[in-house]
């Protein structure tokens, strides 16, 4: 094509950074500002083993937000990511323990290392398709548990001690402190997530899932975006892994199970696929639900008349498990009535909001003229 | 050599020849329709051409080199774009995005530069930028301007046929394949098709494969016309020759 | 000691056919992979415990029960559950299988607590018969005997009856089926309730081998939809014969090569079958058109 353009009208004033801006309109950072205070104060806020929960859910957001790249914008399934997770955290406890690599290189390591088994796993993932490649990366989160539970290298089914970590000179030792190291590498990995979304890496991702065949003959390459895919949705939860290990201080091949990777396939679903905004918010509700199975029973006035339910109907030591049909339960109810997820319900919301507003603002205006 | 060449294209489903012995030429700024009954084969030539399908038999020559066998992206990067019949958009993205991925293979950004767009004068924020301003133009020209943000899934089916065709002209193509673009429409908006057509070949010098199931649209438009009737190449040559073809009368009064 | 291990992977491999099986009729009408399948079959096999142990019922009755629920339970999921997604699209639908399976997951933990419970059955783990130099267990032999039989029925159901016939051709074109007059729907609904009955067979059997607890079904599941893709999901036939290939191939590495990579190994070949075939040894593949 020669570079005459037909004459056409330009919108003059159009400034086309806005559309990718992180924060276009003033009131956005004011909500920035807001949400940092929220979270560097509630720590201080919220009693102290309460931090351990917001370190446990912090984990499960970037882990989320590793989810949404590869389920929400390339529209591939995984079934496995509770492997990437033990991988990232076997990485950096090994990093640590073994070589004495000090803990902020070793995280990296565990991105990185994870994010080369999911370059690999995403090479059948070139061929494979909807429930033939959930099979294959639930194997692959299974392989990876055995191989760690018989080898001695990583400490078998006892599992490992994780060292103290430090950030420079300064000791990891409280879940406070934890707080903010977790919590600020979340909050950089969300905003990194997020710049990814809307520029060319992204657009290529969200474009192989809407439809392979196009995306090829706009020149995605869609096999090398596909392991991108894969490696960079694995960084972020090998990540997550090395995170995991710092808070917990202990890892065992027991807690990244199937079950645990069905949990990360769900979260992002209940979220709302392909948003970050939902993929946090869904991660929190499941990370908060997955720790704190138990927590119905503390609830004041539905925890009693749940204990009194199962002990008459269910059974009073399976009360934990009730946790699980909540879930469960929230899944099914979502993906039935609202399949964009939590998302979708706030875009709702908002939508019913400005419709109100609107007709409120129409109404006062009809009102004035009528004067 | 010419432009574009294709030479003995033949593809087989099966048991079922789809595309029987195909040659024919395109000269540069040419535009070259191809028209057939349902079910002859015109799209199947497409998706041998753009790399969507393997031909069974048969070579393809693009600028003199041949590029059968190659993979579709790499056909996109050698500057041919397409449409679709049945329209393939990134139905949940907006216009603007889809214009966008026409501009993938022109842009660098990666990983971690899209990541690290932190500002306006990052690299990535700055290709970005050029690039929207870049299909600006295109967006005011098929009339999108109103829906420049809206995802194009929900956009009336003629507005998504304009997306489609808008997108494969942000990747800035030498040869565009057309397929089917007044599928669906009365005779105003075939007007307008048509015209839009002659206007792209005339104003941006791109050389045009056209489908078109409408004969008379395809025929009036083309400087040069094949028809196919079950795969078989029955006729080819200037149009007024192949409104006369005793084959292609027979073929489409044997069709309707 | 070959003929040994072909004897335990042939029981093994029952099972895993089984599941299969259950699997691919469901995935061929409607191409969901059930992921809750396994625990539908767990829930199925609690409640002839539960009529087993606190009603004291005889064995007929129990299984009878068991497998009444096991239907009706299939019949539900589908009707209240799948068909009424607003959004069916095949993620989608995985992940309400998976939402589905954590609910009854939960749901069995709550009534029936995590303990390892005993499973009364007729025959015996540790009753063994002899064969030649094979011995093997009563119940395995009875695993086998059933697995057999009931996918012989599920078989001749599918060619010989009237509702087989019409159920298949419902899988085959639904647009088609429909216009020759099969209430499409209704076979949607009844193939999950068969494909139910089968999972929970599996169960029944599992159940004396290993003990009774809500993980019960999740190997067997995992092997299930491992020999399922391993054959083809759109093959039936292909599905079982992938269930006893695995099984033998499985219990072979166990006894040759390494015990406890064992279930590992399942994996690793479908993922070397897939990469050769990616749609399993016996399936087809189908290009989009577009
Ligand atoms: N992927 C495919 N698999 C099997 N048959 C196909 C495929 N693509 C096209 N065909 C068959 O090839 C023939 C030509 O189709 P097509 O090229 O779409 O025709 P046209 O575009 O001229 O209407 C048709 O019979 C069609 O069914
Ligand atoms: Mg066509």
């Amino acid at each position: 094509m020669n570079d005459r353009h037909i004459d056409v009208v330009i919108e003059p004033t159009r400034d086309h950074y806005e559309d990718i801006q992180l924060f276009t309109a003033r009131g956005s950072w004011i909500k920035l500002a807001l949400l940092l205070v929220v979270l560097v104060s509630l720590p201080l806020l919220l009693p102290g083993y309460r931090v351990f929960t917001l370190n446990y859910m912090a984990v499960f957001v970037i882990v989320g937000l590793g989810m949404n790249v590869l389920v929400g914008y390339t529209g591939q399934v995984s079934l496995g990511h509770a492997g990437f997770l033990a991988i990232g955290a076997y990485t950096m406890v090994l990093l640590m323990t073994r070589l004495a690599v000090p803990f902020p290189i070793a995280l990296v390591m565990a991105g990185c290392v994870s994010a080369f088994f999911g370059f690999l796993l995403g090479l059948p993932a070139l061929r494979l398709a909807g429930p033939y490649l959930a099979i294959a990366t639930l194997g692959f989160g299974l392989a990876v548990t055995q191989i760690i539970g018989h080898s001695a290298l990583f400490g078998g089914h006892m599992g490992l001690v994780v060292p103290d970590a430090m950030v420079g000179p300064f000791p990891l030792s409280g879940d406070v402190s934890k707080y903010y190291v977790i919590v600020g590498i979340t909050f950089v990995l969300a905003l990194g997530v997020r710049n990814l979304s809307v520029t060319r890496v992204g657009r290529a991702f969200r474009a192989i899932r809407d439809s392979e065949i196009a995306a090829a003959t706009m020149g995605v390459d869609v096999a090398y975006y596909k392991t991108l895919s894969f490696a960079v949705s694995a960084a972020l939860t090998g990540v997550a892994g090395g995170l995991l290990a710092l808070m917990t201080g202990f890892i065992s091949p027991g807690v990244f199970t199937f079950t645990l990777s069905l949990m990360f396939l769900a979260m992002v679903v209940f979220g709302g696929l392909s948003s970050i905004t939902g993929a946090v918010l869904g991660s929190i509700v499941m990370g908060y639900l997955n720790l704190e199975m138990d927590a119905f029973q503390e609830l004041p006035v539905l925890g009693p008349a749940l204990e009194g339910f199962s002990a008459r109907f269910m059974s009073t030591v399976g009360l934990p498990n009730f946790g699980w049909v909540v879930t469960g339960m929230l899944i099914v109810f979502t993906i039935l009535l609202e399949p964009r997820g939590l998302y979708g319900l706030w875009i709702r919301a908002l939508d019913t909001m400005k419709y109100s507003k609107s007709a409120d603002a129409e109404l006062s205006r009809s009102g004035s003229g009528a004067d | 050599m010419s432009f574009f060449a294709v030479d003995g294209l033949t593809m087989r489903f099966g048991g079922l020849t789809a595309l029987d012995d195909v040659s024919f030429e395109v000269d540069q700024g040419m535009i070259f329709s191809i028209i057939g009954p349902n079910g002859s084969g015109k799209s199947t030539a497409f998706n041998c051409i753009s790399g969507i399908y393997q031909p069974t038999a048969g070579k393809i020559y693009f600028e003199g080199e041949g590029i059968s066998g190659l993979a579709p992206h790499h056909i996109a990067r050698l500057g041919i774009a397409r449409t679709f019949q049945n329209i393939e958009l990134f139905s949940t993205e907006t216009t603007i995005d889809n214009l966008m991925l026409g501009r993938h293979q022109h842009m660098h950004s990666g990983v971690w530069s899209g990541v690290a767009m932190l500002g306006r004068a990052t690299s990535a924020a700055r290709e970005e930028t050029e690039n929207r301003e870049r299909v600006q133009w295109i967006i005011e020209l098929l009339d999108l301007v109103q829906v420049r943000d809206r995802p194009v899934g929900e956009l009336p089916y003629g507005t998504q046929k304009r997306v489609e065709l808008a997108r494969a002209l942000a990747m800035e193509p030498k040869l565009l394949l057309v397929d089917e673009p007044s599928a669906g429409m009365n005779a105003d908006e075939r007007a307008e098709v048509a015209e839009r057509m002659r206007e792209l070949r005339a104003e941006l010098g791109v050389t045009i494969l056209l489908i078109e199931h409408h004969v008379q649209l395809a025929i009036g438009l083309a400087d040069r016309v094949l028809a196919l009737n079950f795969g078989k190449p029955i006729a080819q040559g200037a149009p007024e020759e192949i409104r006369q073809h005793p084959e292609v009368i027979k073929a489409y009064l044997g069709d309707g | 000691m070959l003929p040994q291990v072909l004897a335990s992977g042939l029981s093994a491999g029952s099972i895993y056919a089984l599941m299969a099986l259950a699997l691919v009729i469901t995935y061929k009408t409607t191409e969901v992979p059930n992921f809750a399948q396994g625990d539908m079959a767990m829930v199925s096999a609690f409640i002839a415990y539960m009529f087993l142990t606190d009603f004291e019922t005889g064995f007929i009755f129990a299984f009878g029960a068991a497998l009444v629920f096991a239907f009706l339970l299939g019949v539900g999921f589908e009707v209240l559950l799948l068909r009424r997604m607003r959004k069916p699209t095949h993620l989608n639908l995985i992940i309400m299988t998976l939402g589905f399976t954590l609910a009854l997951f939960g749901f069995a933990g709550w009534k029936w607590g995590a303990d390892q419970r005993q499973f009364p059955f007729p025959v015996s783990a540790n009753e063994v018969i002899r064969f030649g130099s094979v011995s093997i267990s009563t119940l395995s032999v009875a695993t086998i005997l059933i697995a057999g039989i009931l996918m012989l029925l599920v078989f001749a159901f599918f060619r010989f009856t009237k509702l087989g016939v019409a159920m298949q051709a419902t899988q085959q074109d639904p647009i088609a089926a429909r216009i020759n007059g099969v209430p499409a729907r209704a076979v949607v609904g009844l193939t999950f309730g068969i494909s139910s009955v089968i999972g929970t067979v599996a169960a029944l059997l599992t159940a004396p081998l290993i003990t009774l607890d809500p993980t019960l079904m999740w190997d067997a599941l995992l092997k299930g939809f491992a020999a399922a893709v391993l054959g083809g999901l759109n093959t039936p036939v292909g599905a079982v014969l992938g269930g006893y290939l695995l099984g033998v191939i499985e219990n072979l590495f166990g006894a040759y090569i390494s015990v406890e990579f064992k279930s590992v190994v399942a994996f690793l070949i479908i993922v070397i079958v897939l990469w050769f075939r990616p749609s399993g040894l016996f399936g087809r593949h189908h290009e989009r058109k577009v």
